[in-house]
């Protein structure tokens, strides 16, 4: 009977179940999402370019539990909520109270188990789908990743069975403690004033003590290694939850008070310290949620940017084209470049000679300096040439050169030492300079760099040389050109340098590599694709979690918000008034959060110094993206919330 | 003074339930005018449509049928916008149930119908101040509604309902979860209002002792007026008038009510 009684009970808050299910489906698909990842450690060692993954999927692991945890304890809390009264009322008709508790243990573990199998199919299904989308997207291998995975399903079970017969036995705890008016009278609370007290205090400095342990330990993760990882995985939340939970409670008092004879917005900040109690803890999760998901995509983006960096790196100029075939100078017509410019050369006797007139009036950018951080730092070559060489007499003595050329240069040379080893360039010798010259005789490093990165691969020689137009002119050898070219965006004509490098091949008949910018692009993207497919995948699981987490909160309290917005359009206040509120309110609620957990992601970036070259370089963009989406997402809850409150 | 009519209700009827379902006539041909001043009591038995007759007066409610006027107003014709001003500016509430925001103080309560008008503070602190001593909840500014009993709540209710000295208070059994003192002193503030402050008072009420500070009462029986009784004399012999007209009533109530337990029986 009473049984009978429970379930129509239950028919009647339809409503309230689906939002509470729809909340526990959704934090178990994610938990399982990630254990897939967490769980295949050949994937993920073989994709990451982290050395410690396993380590940080373990602390990912750890964190997640501690999140669904209090999620579920939460969800929990509401399920008693909606029942408790129903039970009162049994109770007071005489209803066992063993009984009642039997009915909400049973209640809890099916509720749990019904989530439970739901949970797991859209998991599975979300991973695919997450899963391929990405793959497209990246162009990521993904072999060797399963959407359905055994040991995640295993891991997921149990925990989520362990969590459920927990929350089961926590609500015949508070229902065991429970007097019958309170049962009934459950829905009815006042709101307790927030006093400083003591232990408050405390709870401020030790929340930010443990918030700048966790700041310190991202900033300098690459010296504290694992237990940095630790420590920031630890302290990080704490900090986050101890801080809300000891400002957030007396800012929104304040707002209160200083509103209270606002009229509508006496309303709304009433109603936001009326919950902020209960809130502050959710909001502390959805602040880490925010900051883990944002954190990841964020991530997952820089090593995308870093292959660009990579790129950058290794080439200033984004085409070099040697001897440009008629499709290849068609393809590099289309191209917008900012800058392009084309150098002669022959060789001649084992000897690559440049003609220096043409170096002279077309100086290139280089990097004002080597290595990967002064990847975007560009300089205009300006250093002199050194005098023309193309025959033996340019090795006589300076002076005495008749077309000495127009640059005034100082000394001569053959060439500079500084080239790199693997350049494939026979440097000059020094010895090989004609002596009695003193200083600036030899090519400089810049352009020795530059002369290295516009070489012919294919081409074999000994020495570099420089040749004025009459030496050049009188060289014997076949004359061929270079031709390199500098765009505002590398990356926006993607297709046109994959296009060229596909003739380049053609053109040396599969011999040989290209070397081009390109094609070192594309290798540090394959090199991180893992890893930013792991970002993504996370990134998006982790704001899935966060989303529910916070509908959940909202929607769960919508019920009984009905009523007072009921009351004040009564009283006479306008719709718009009342949907102002509602707006006002939310905002809050959705800006806390999302401040701290953007501030957790612009320290956490830090994080990836110690692999990425440039962890903050377009940091925006993942952070754009995040507002517009998080935008999106208030919009769609306050409309939600407004269609269940103001009918 | 020229008498005008603050309440014209012609023909007015509510309906319940769609074509198909069984109808309830909450509200059956019911045409009355109550005039700038008047204090009007409606009486009637649970069910009858005294809760629906306000709602209607109130702008909370339309009509299926018939007109109101309020203040020679249509306000079946109004839009939602002017209905909000109107409820806001003209009208004072006292409901039968959830009269009070819980996520506001008592204090902050009865502060609502003026801060909601954006008056100046010192303004709102001023008579929020004079209406809690009035209505004897000065110490209970600071609670929350859900630490205060039900007639407190009640005359939180009532301060709020006529702290901004509305044109037309309307009450759904205000003194229904009051003592005899406390009822009495309410309803001798509504007079003191009514009296002094011409502000006409529509009130609902099943107990004869606070209809008996009506001027007039009206007696509604299935969703129809079937009976007014003016005050005449004192109030004591307008109790006793009453309790006469409800006598003859009490009869065909407790039939309905014996019918009503038959079905519930019937239905468990
Ligand atoms: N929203 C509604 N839908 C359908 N029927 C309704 C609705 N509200 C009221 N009724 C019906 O209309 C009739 C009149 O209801 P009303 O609330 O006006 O009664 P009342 O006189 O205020 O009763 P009480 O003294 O118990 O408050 C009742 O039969 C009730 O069942
Ligand atoms: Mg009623």
């Amino acid at each position: 009977m009473l049984m009978k009684l429970a379930l129509s009970g239950m028919k009647s808050k339809l409503k309230d179940y689906l939002v509470l299910l729809a909340g526990l489906v959704i934090s178990i698909s994610i938990f399982y999402m990630f254990q897939t990842m967490a769980w295949n450690r050949s994937f993920t060692e073989n994709n990451a370019v982290i050395n410690s993954i396993q380590l940080v999927y373990v602390l990912g692991t750890i964190l997640l539990s501690a999140i669904t945890f209090f999620y579920i304890l939460y969800a929990n809390g509401f399920l008693l909520s909606l029942r408790q009264r129903e039970f009162g009322l049994y109770m007071v008709l005489g209803a066992r109270k063993d009984k009642i508790r039997k009915l909400m243990f049973i209640e809890t573990i099916v509720l749990g188990m019904v989530s439970l199998a739901a949970g797991l199919g859209i998991g599975f299904g979300l991973s695919a789908l997450v899963g391929r989308l990405m793959a497209q997207q990246l162009q990521a291998d993904l072999t060797g990743y399963y959407p359905v995975y055994g040991p995640a399903i295993g891991f997921t079970v149990l925990f989520f069975v362990a969590l459920f017969i927990f929350s089961a036995l926590w609500n015949q705890l508070k229902l065991a403690r429970m007097q019958v008016l309170q049962l009934l009278h459950g829905s009815m609370r006042a709101d307790r004033p927030w006093r400083s007290s003591g232990w408050k205090k405390v709870m401020v400095v030790v929340g930010v003590i443990a918030i700048l342990l966790g700041y310190l330990s991202l900033t300098f993760m690459e010296q504290l290694r694992e237990i940095g990882l630790f420590t920031a995985t630890i302290m990080t939340p704490l900090g986050t939850y101890l801080l809300f939970m000891a400002f957030l409670p007396p800012l929104v008092a304040r707002l209160k008070k200083s509103h209270q004879l606002r009229g509508i917005r006496a309303f709304t900040f009433g109603q936001l310290s009326f919950r902020i109690n209960e809130l502050t803890k959710l909001l502390a999760t959805v602040a880490m949620l925010i900051a883990l998901g944002a954190g990841a995509i964020a991530g997952g983006l820089a090593f995308w940017n870093d292959a660009f960096i990579r790129g950058e790196t290794y080439r200033v100029y984004d085409a070099t084209v040697h001897d440009p075939n008629e499709a290849e100078t068609n393809v590099l017509a289309g191209i917008p470049f900012k800058e392009r410019f084309t150098y002669r050369y022959k060789l001649d006797n084992e000897i690559l000679y440049y003609a220096k007139e043409d170096l002279e009036s077309q100086r290139p950018l280089v990097h004002s300096q080597q290595g990967r951080d002064y990847w975007d730092q560009l300089k205009r070559v300006e250093d002199p040439l050194p005098k023309a060489t193309a025959d033996s007499a340019g090795k006589a003595v300076a002076g005495e050169s008749a077309n000495s050329s127009a640059g005034g240069v100082a000394g001569e040379s053959a060439d500079g030492t500084a080239a790199s080893a693997d350049t494939g360039i026979e440097s000059g010798v020094e010895g090989e300079t004609a002596g009695g010259i003193e200083n600036g005789e030899s090519l400089s490093s810049d352009w020795t760099t530059f002369l290295w990165q516009i070489a012919p691969t294919n081409l074999s020689y000994s020495d570099v040389r420089l040749a004025d137009n009459v030496q050049f002119d009188a060289l014997e050898a076949k004359e061929q050109i270079v031709v390199i070219g500098r765009t505002d965006d590398f990356l926006a004509y993607r297709s046109s340098w994959e296009k060229l490098d596909q003739l380049a091949m053609e053109k040396s008949e599969g011999m040989g590599v290209t070397w081009s910018k390109y094609e070192n692009y594309q290798r540090a993207l394959g090199i991180s694709s893992g890893t930013m497919f792991m970002g993504f995948f996370l990134g998006i699981a982790f704001l899935a979690m966060m989303a529910s987490c916070l509908m959940f909160k909202i929607l769960s309290g919508a019920a009984k918000d009905i009523q007072r917005y009921e009351m004040l359009h009564k009283l006479g206040v306008r719709r718009e008034r009342l949907s102002r509120s509602i707006y006002t309110e939310l905002l809050l609620v959705f800006l806390f959060p999302g401040i701290a957990g953007l501030l957790h992601v612009l320290v956490g970036m830090r994080l990836f110094s110690f692999i990425l070259a440039e962890p903050y370089y377009r940091l925006w963009l993942p952070i754009l993206l995040f507002a517009v989406i998080y935008s999106a997402y208030y919009f769609i809850t306050v409309n939600l919330y407004k269609r269940i409150v103001l009918r | 003074m020229a008498i005008k009519p603050v309440i014209e209700m012609n023909k007015v009827s509510k309906i319940y339930g769609g074509k198909t379902e069984n109808q309830v006539f909450a509200l059956n041909d019911v045409s009355f005018t109550m005039q700038e001043g008047e204090f009007i009591g409606i009486m009637g038995a649970s069910g009858s449509g005294k809760t629906t007759l306000l709602n209607v007066v109130s702008t909370l409610d339309h009509p299926t049928e018939g007109t109101v006027a309020i203040a020679g107003t249509d306000i079946t014709r109004m839009k939602a916008r002017e209905l909000s001003d109107f409820r806001a500016q003209r009208l004072g509430f006292i409901f039968q149930e959830f009269n009070l925001l819980d996520n506001l103080t008592v204090y902050e309560n009865v502060a609502l119908p003026l801060s909601l008008q954006d008056l100046p503070v010192h303004q709102i602190m001023d008579r929020v101040g004079k209406v809690l001593e009035q209505l004897g909840i000065a110490e209970l500014a600071d609670k929350y509604p859900a630490t205060i009993s039900g007639g407190q709540r009640q005359r939180t209710a009532a301060a709020r309902a006529i702290v901004h000295e509305p044109a037309l208070l309307l009450g759904d059994e205000p003194t229904g979860s009051l003592d005899t003192k406390n009822a009495v002193g309410l309803l001798e503030q509504m007079k003191r209002l009514n009296e002094q402050q011409q502000i006409s008072i529509l009130m609902v009420t099943h107990d004869a002792f606070s209809a008996s500070y009506c001027s007039r009462i009206l007696f509604i029986q299935d969703g129809r007026l079937v009976q007014e009784l003016y005050r005449l004399g004192s109030r004591e012999a307008f109790y006793k008038q009453i309790l006469n007209v409800l006598g003859d009533y009490g009869a065909a109530a407790a039939e309905a009510a014996a019918k009503e337990l038959s079905a519930v029986e019937d239905r468990g």
